[in-house]
């Protein structure tokens, strides 16, 4: 009764699944690879702002926890030729038990020290993946194309090769994520982290830990920046040390401060706009990162809380 | 009338400096009590350490019978112990209705599955409750930062009573009030007080006249003098510390 957008944020957001799941029917071949590629960078970018966006704590360790899903779902594949089902699971667990492991440690630092000591962490991660290259193959990385069975469902086989199948898996991610962060940020969880963010010593004076709801968002945040990183390695079949390097650390920010802090739907419009304005960047001069910069700063000059959350402030309040 | 709330011993000491020395402190269900003394008497510092926002150097703090020196802050909260600031801290970029439902929801929280959904008819109804006991029933949209300056001080009171407390503790009420807003908040304090017990730290002595049952005079970290209020204004080492005579 109090919030009569109720209806109307669900409809939104079941409408932008829609439209990209009437997408791949229409776009070209191309657009269809770079959609699907989009789609499963927004979750790891959803995953970020339920850190950034609701909890208020910037982390510049998340690499970690991307490539953690990334490892555990390729090198299982590689040397146990588990299913792609069960190595997803694997990649999604061990990335929940890396972020309990970075929360219990780092979330005693808060804001600056917060994101040095996050980095800390995920460069030590990054490092062991260079040093271990015996079963990493560090830099170089390695394909799992050979060893990976395709999907059966209902006695028919998709291959991840296929565009169509990488385009619907990230889809059916990204949905579940997409909803999960909705109803997440609704729920009271989502209003208590609200309250640290906002002033976390009234929060604890109205009866919640503010460090047991911060590791819960850290905790989520992980868990779903490594399902994106384990599809990643499903659908590209890839996985190397860069994943891990700090520059996956800093994309999740950028994709978030793009679209919006705080917004559900900003990390898809970031991670789209930046994927986009970097294509095009590239395929008109050779000095496209100076471009692309150029870009970002005229946006964020118009949008100073992100493309959504400038949406938010000026046209539409409801918006979550 | 059954005890409530007791501490024995309580001292808090900041950097050598005694805040508070060994105070024994008791408050009987149902009382209006005013903490009076001067500025630095360490009437803050004894209230922070019933709420549990700083934690004692030595002594004990006993609710209800229950040893809770050991408790944090939010677990005094669940038991009952609401403290509400001297400066008023609310959440000045949510609206009105989500500061008062993130105090409500705390009482609503019981079990896993409650801290992943809530019925919003129910929230709704306490939050309301909340805002129209202290006479702010439609401000529920307005932001809470675009509140006038009286109007912030009784939402953050609706945000402790949605807490369900038994024992309020209210650091300077009262304080950058204008007079009729003074006796508004007094008659809601009054009001209040039926089901909750008080613990004011107070300033304005009109005030702690009117209201109060009982007044404890607090002076370097002790306690100089405690009983109703005329005989606490009668006392001669209150008029000589506290009022100066």
């Amino acid at each position: 009764m109090r919030r009569p957008g109720a209806r109307a944020v669900w409809a939104l957001h079941l409408a932008v699944i829609l439209l990209l799941l009437g997408l791949q029917v229409v776009v070209p071949p191309f657009h269809q690879i770079m959609l699907a590629r989009i789609m499963v960078l927004a979750v790891y970018a959803i995953g970020y702002n339920v850190l950034l966006g609701y909890a208020g704590l910037m982390s510049l360790g998340h690499a970690m926890l991307f490539a953690s899903g990334m490892y555990a779902t390729g090198l299982t594949i590689l040397y146990f030729g588990v299913g792609a089902g069960a190595a997803f699971g694997l990649g999604v667990l061990a990335s929940a038990v890396m972020a309990t492991a970075l929360g219990l440690v780092t979330l005693r630092a808060s804001r600056v020290s917060f994101l040095i000591v996050t980095m800390m962490f995920s460069q030590a991660f990054y490092l062991a993946t260079l040093y271990f290259n015996e079963i990493t193959m560090g830099d170089q990385g390695f394909i799992i194309s050979g060893q990976l069975a395709p999907l059966r469902a209902g006695g028919r086989e998709f291959a991840f090769s296929d565009p169509a199948v990488k385009y619907n898996l990230a889809l059916v991610v990204f949905a579940l994520c997409l909803m999960l962060s909705v109803w997440l940020t609704r729920s009271p969880i989502g209003r208590v982290l609200v309250g640290v963010r906002e002033n976390e010593e009234r929060t604890r004076l109205l009866g919640y830990n503010p460090l047991s709801y911060k590791l819960l968002a850290l905790i989520a945040s992980g868990t779903i920046a490594g399902a994106s990183g384990s599809l990643y390695t499903l659908m590209f079949s890839y996985v190397g040390s860069s994943f891990a390097s700090i520059l996956y650390s800093i994309y999740p920010l950028l994709w978030t401060l793009l679209g919006g802090t705080g917004t559900t739907l900003g990390p898809l419009l970031g991670t789209a706009l930046m994927t986009y304005v970097v294509d095009i960047a590239s395929g008109l001069t050779s000095s496209y990162l100076l471009l692309v910069g150029a870009t970002l700063l005229i946006l964020i000059m118009w949008f100073p809380a992100g493309v959504m959350g400038g949406i938010r402030t000026r046209w539409a309040r409801w918006l979550p | 009338m059954t005890r409530l709330l007791e501490t024995t011993g309580l001292s808090k000491t900041f950097d050598g400096l005694e805040a508070v020395r060994r105070v024994d402190f008791r408050l009987e269900t149902g009382e209006i009590r005013a903490i009076i003394g001067p500025n630095g008497a360490g009437k803050t510092t004894l209230v922070s350490m019933i709420s549990g926002r700083i934690s004692p150097t030595s002594g004990r703090v006993l609710f209800k019978g229950k040893d809770v020196t050991g408790l944090r802050a939010w677990d005094r909260v669940a038991l009952g112990i609401v403290y509400t600031f001297q400066v008023t801290s609310i959440f000045k970029n949510l609206t009105v209705f989500e500061n008062v439902a993130l105090a409500a929801q705390r009482r609503l929280m019981t079990g896993a599955l409650s801290r992943l959904t809530l019925p919003q008819r129910t929230l709704a109804e306490h939050v309301q409750a909340a805002l129209a006991q202290v006479g702010l029933p439609d401000a529920g949209d307005r932001h809470a930062g675009s509140l006038p300056y009286g109007h912030q001080k009784l939402l953050e009171v609706a945000m402790a009573l949605a807490l369900k407390p038994e024992l309020l503790i209210l650091d300077e009420p009262t304080q950058g009030l204008a007079p009729e807003e003074i006796a508004a908040l007094s008659r809601l304090i009054r009001a209040l007080s039926r089901g909750v017990t008080m613990l004011l730290i107070e300033h304005n002595m009109a005030v702690v006249l009117e209201l109060a049952t009982k007044v404890t005079v607090m002076d370097k970290g002790d306690i100089l003098a405690e009983g109703t209020p005329s005989e606490v204004e009668a006392h001669p080492d209150v008029q000589k510390v506290y009022l100066g005579l």
